[in-house]
């Protein structure tokens, strides 16, 4: 799984830290600018027209009714708005987005095959692909054409005429889209959920001739089930005929008996919701010299970094608050039920190729991160960004072959390290901080659904705000394109403030245009007969609006969450509460400057 | 701002300008109005001089380049004033997907009523207006008379105290035109007050007590319409039932005054007035061409009596 960014504590998040500006304190420091910038524009514009005092006095005017309309909003005037904008997107016929989904969905049964690896995430990250693209449509055209609509058709005429405030008339159509986009959103949400369990639902019979006795194994046997949807599973029975379907393609199946044969049970693990602790990660280099990153293997990509197999090369990760478990915890006192369960994903470059399909080796040791003390090396294959769960047994063996106990002699002050290396030369493994986690109890697969679609919620929420926002000034068709901007510029943030700071390669806009047309590469010095200067100075100021502008705009790259529900990882309830909060702040603040706007605006012109 | 005075407007100025801030054109000029609690006030002017635009002033759905306009002694950009007030607008401008209960339904909610207020205002509206029977269909499907009937229902939802309607005849049928004219009346005599504006000089005769007319932007004429219209150095006599022999003794009376006689002749009634006579007799009727109602005098104020169908005229012959 990719997370490229930690996670934080919900409240250090909101109120920051000693190295960091909190959400709270950089949302007002927000408000204070687009405040302070409105309120100068508006005195300027309003001087411009008016005259010196008059214009101060249309501002001041303005300003105070603001505050006052804010407690004068009623909740039943906003609500019969947000009923009509519901009516209204019923009758744009807003359903032909079901319609278009359930046929997509019809057709990807044909595209989608279960012969992939993990055929789960190529449907997870389908349908909610899919979901999000639509939703977010939907909610672009809703939210930039409806007001226009209504001063074009002059229906506002009607509205404005009646004790509404425009902040009531802002929100009133923000609700009432977002309540129709979330009912598009539950039910794609219930189709996808149908879909992709209807989808990948099967169930094996075992293969009654691979079935053998362990030999010592008190009537335990194992064998295999037969081939369906592209895959088959090894199978281990008790001496009752129960047991389980190992792991494959991404689930495992139980088995129970039924008279003297076997019954396997529909496919489970297709969903997961696993909850990982992170740790931190530190690296050493092919002589033992810690180092902050590992190797380059010369990926553009730079969010993982390899150690070399078969030197002193590891990835070190070390965890804390880890306590032993309580007695009467497990239900069993196996080595297996007290130990530390983790899971570790390695991304395998290979520099010659070896046998295709077969891991390459690693090993893993656990190591008290006070005294050195280091478990024996257990091995492991290696199959490239393949999630491996493991349980680190209680009962080890030090290096030095002396017997050990992980929570007495290894875990030490509630720290632990895990050292993983690669054990064949000419190969590497990479890694990034979240590629080893200790495995908490997973979460409901269902509810982590119900998160992840959560996520495009809020993305919807903050769509529908901007558009409404914009088409409180402007026509429905610019504001369209204005939306349509935010939400490019916002799935693409972090190149924009790259190129706003000058992190990017080319130089600014201006730089970047002249070397497109004059077909100069980005890396050498730019050559445009004498004006660089004024180039770069033009530069200077359109990159210092740019990183304004970055200050505002949503990153919805971050804001999706589709890979936790593809690759089977639990969303954060702190990285929930945070998209929410973020949520929240762009709604208030959109309401506001919508209102400043429409309140602003001579409605019969 | 007196009590009596419902709406003020001093110095209000209106100049429309393009989107550089360059002067298109100058509305209204200079207008100072004062408008009495409970009566009719009517704006007349051409098309371009200024109704509309002071009409949408009071509103606040334009904002005044220069003086200001009070509105229950609030300035007009002020939401608070409209509470109590009522607005028809030129055209019907409603969602036309709702039907006629929904609509009215939305408008009170903006009012902030309760439910049953609500419910009940509702149901009363739509009887007033007549649209009992087509309370159920969406708007789209009404006529425009319905649409102006739906319309005048949106603006006296809230049971407002100051109703402005801007052209509230226009489009309407002379049947439709006479309910515009009687609802009106009937709301100054519940003591409402109401500003209308419109280009039919009838219309606006027949209802405001007093008048402004604009033209180009600036007040021409203010003044009531009863002493506006006296001429007053001609008198005007009806009477019935004069022979001619009488009629001529009447002209030598006036010529031994020194008077001139402009005109003794028998009175037309107006088209209004015949039209009205004709729908409400077909009505009454069914099947029977209407009778001449000059031929029989003025046309009478309320419908005709419906009579038996026993009549030696054809279905065909209407």
């Amino acid at each position: 799984m990719v997370l490229e960014q930690d996670i934080l504590p919900y409240l250090q998040w909101f109120l920051g830290g000693a190295d960091s500006l909190g959400a709270l304190p950089r949302f007002l420091l927000i408000v204070l600018g687009i405040g302070l910038l409105g309120l100068v524009g508006g005195y300027v514009m309003a001087a411009a027209r008016h005259g010196v005092l008059r214009g101060g006095d249309i501002t001041y005017r303005t300003v105070s009714a603001g505050f006052r309309e804010l407690f004068e909003m009623s909740p039943r005037r906003i609500w019969a708005l947000a009923r009509l904008a519901m009516k209204e997107a019923w009758r744009r016929r807003v359903w032909v987005a079901l319609a278009i989904f359930v046929i997509i969905l019809m057709f990807a049964g044909w595209f989608l095959k279960t012969d992939h690896q993990d055929p789960a995430k190529l449907y997870i990250s389908f349908v909610l692909t899919a979901t999000t693209y639509l939703v977010l449509g939907i909610a672009l055209l809703l939210s930039a054409f409806s007001l226009p609509g209504d001063f074009k058709s002059k229906t506002i005429y009607t509205i404005v005429t009646k004790p509404v405030r425009s902040g009531e008339i802002v929100l009133g159509r923000i609700l009432g889209f977002t309540l129709i986009g979330t009912f598009l959103l539950v039910t794609m949400a219930v189709c996808s959920y149908v879909f992709v369990t209807r989808s990948l639902g099967h169930t094996h019979v075992v293969e009654r001739s691979s079935v053998k006795l362990l030999p010592g194994g008190e009537g335990a046997s194992e064998g295999q089930t037969s081939l369906e949807s592209y895959h088959r599973h090894f199978v281990h029975l008790d001496a009752d005929h129960r047991g389980e379907a190992e792991s494959n393609h991404g689930h495992f199946h139980y088995v129970e008996p039924r008279g003297e044969d076997f019954r396997v049970l529909p496919a489970e693990g297709f969903m997961r919701a696993r909850v990982p602790r992170w740790g931190s990660l530190a690296y050493l280099d092919r002589q033992g010299v810690s180092k902050e990153r590992g190797i380059s293997v010369g990926s553009e990509w730079t969010y993982r970094s390899f150690i070399e197999g078969s030197s002193q090369a590891a990835a070190i990760w070390t965890f804390d608050n880890i306590a032993p478990p309580k007695p009467g915890e497990n239900s069993s006192d196996s080595d297996e039920e007290e130990g530390l369960p983790i899971g570790l994903i390695v991304r395998v470059f290979r520099t010659h190729k070896g046998v295709i399909g077969k891991p390459i080796t690693g090993a893993i040791q656990v190591r008290n991160p006070d005294t050195g003390l280091s478990s024996d090396l257990i091995p492991f294959g290696a199959l490239d960004a393949k999630v491996d769960e493991r349980i680190i047994s209680r009962k080890l063996t030090s290096t030095e072959g002396a017997k050990i106990d992980l929570y007495d002699d290894i875990v030490s002050n509630g720290r632990l390290q895990i050292v993983v290396q690669c054990l064949e030369k000419g190969q590497y493994f990479g890694f990034a901080k979240p590629d080893c986690y200790l495995r908490l109890p997973d979460g409901s697969p269902v509810l982590n659904f119900i998160k992840v679609y959560l996520s495009i919620w809020v993305q919807m929420v903050i769509v529908i705000a901007i558009g409404v926002a914009a088409s409180t000034l402007l026509s429905g068709p610019v504001a369209l394109l204005l939306t349509v901007s935010f939400i490019l510029l916002g799935f693409f943030r972090e190149f924009f403030v790259g190129v706003a700071t000058g992190t990017e390669y080319g130089g600014g806009p201006i730089e970047s245009l002249v070397r497109l047309v004059t077909q100069q590469n980005v890396m050498s010095p730019l050559k445009a007969g004498g004006v660089e200067p004024a180039i770069q100075g033009v530069d200077g100021v359109l990159k210092f609006l740019m990183q304004s502008l970055a200050q505002v705009l949503p990153d919805f790259s971050s804001f999706s969450t589709v890979d936790f529900a593809a690759y089977g990882y639990d969303v954060p309830a702190d990285r929930v509460f945070q998209d929410l909060t973020t949520c929240l702040a762009y709604i208030v603040g959109l309401a506001v400057i919508g209102y400043f706007l429409l309140r602003t605006r001579e409605v019969a012109k | 701002m007196s009590e009596e005075i419902v709406v003020q407007t001093r110095s209000l100025s209106k100049v429309y300008r393009d989107f550089w801030g360059r002067q298109k054109v100058r509305a209204l000029k200079a207008l100072d109005l004062e408008v009495h609690r409970g009566e009719v006030f009517g704006l007349l002017g051409p098309n371009g001089s200024g109704k509309t635009t002071t009409i949408k002033l009071l509103l606040g759905l334009l904002f005044p380049t220069s003086g200001e306009a009070l509105v229950f002694g609030k300035n007009s950009t002020d939401v608070g004033k409209n509470e109590r007030l009522g607005y028809l607008p030129e055209e019907s401008y409603l969602y036309r997907f709702l039907n006629a209960e929904e609509t009215l339904d939305f408008y009170a909610r903006l009012f902030d009523m309760s439910p049953e207020t609500r419910q009940e205002r509702v149901d009363a509206l739509i009887k007033q207006v007549g649209l009992d029977k087509a309370r159920k269909r969406q708007l789209q499907e009404y006529s425009k008379g319905m649409t102006r009937r739906i319309g005048l229902a949106q603006a006296l939802i809230n049971n407002p105290e100051l109703i402005l309607l801007d052209e509230p005849t226009s489009g309407l049928d002379p049947l439709g035109t006479r309910e515009m004219k009687d609802m009106i009346l009937r709301l100054k005599d519940e003591g409402k007050t109401v500003i209308m504006c419109s280009h039919l000089l009838a219309d606006v005769q027949d209802v405001c007590d007093r008048i402004a007319i604009l033209h180009q932007g600036e007040l021409k004429e203010l003044g009531r319409v009863d002493e506006l219209l006296t001429v007053a150095d001609v008198t005007q006599i009806r009477a019935k039932g004069l022979s001619d022999e009488c009629q001529n003794e009447i002209r030598d009376v006036i010529g031994r005054h020194n008077g001139e006689v402009l005109e003794m002749a028998n009175p037309t009634t107006t088209l209004e007035e015949l039209f009205l006579s004709i729908v409400r007799d077909s009505e009454a009727r069914p099947g029977r061409r209407a009778p001449n109602p000059a031929s029989k005098g003025p046309a009478p104020k309320s419908p005709a009596k419906a009579e038996p169908e026993s009549s030696s005229e054809s279905a065909s012959d209407g």
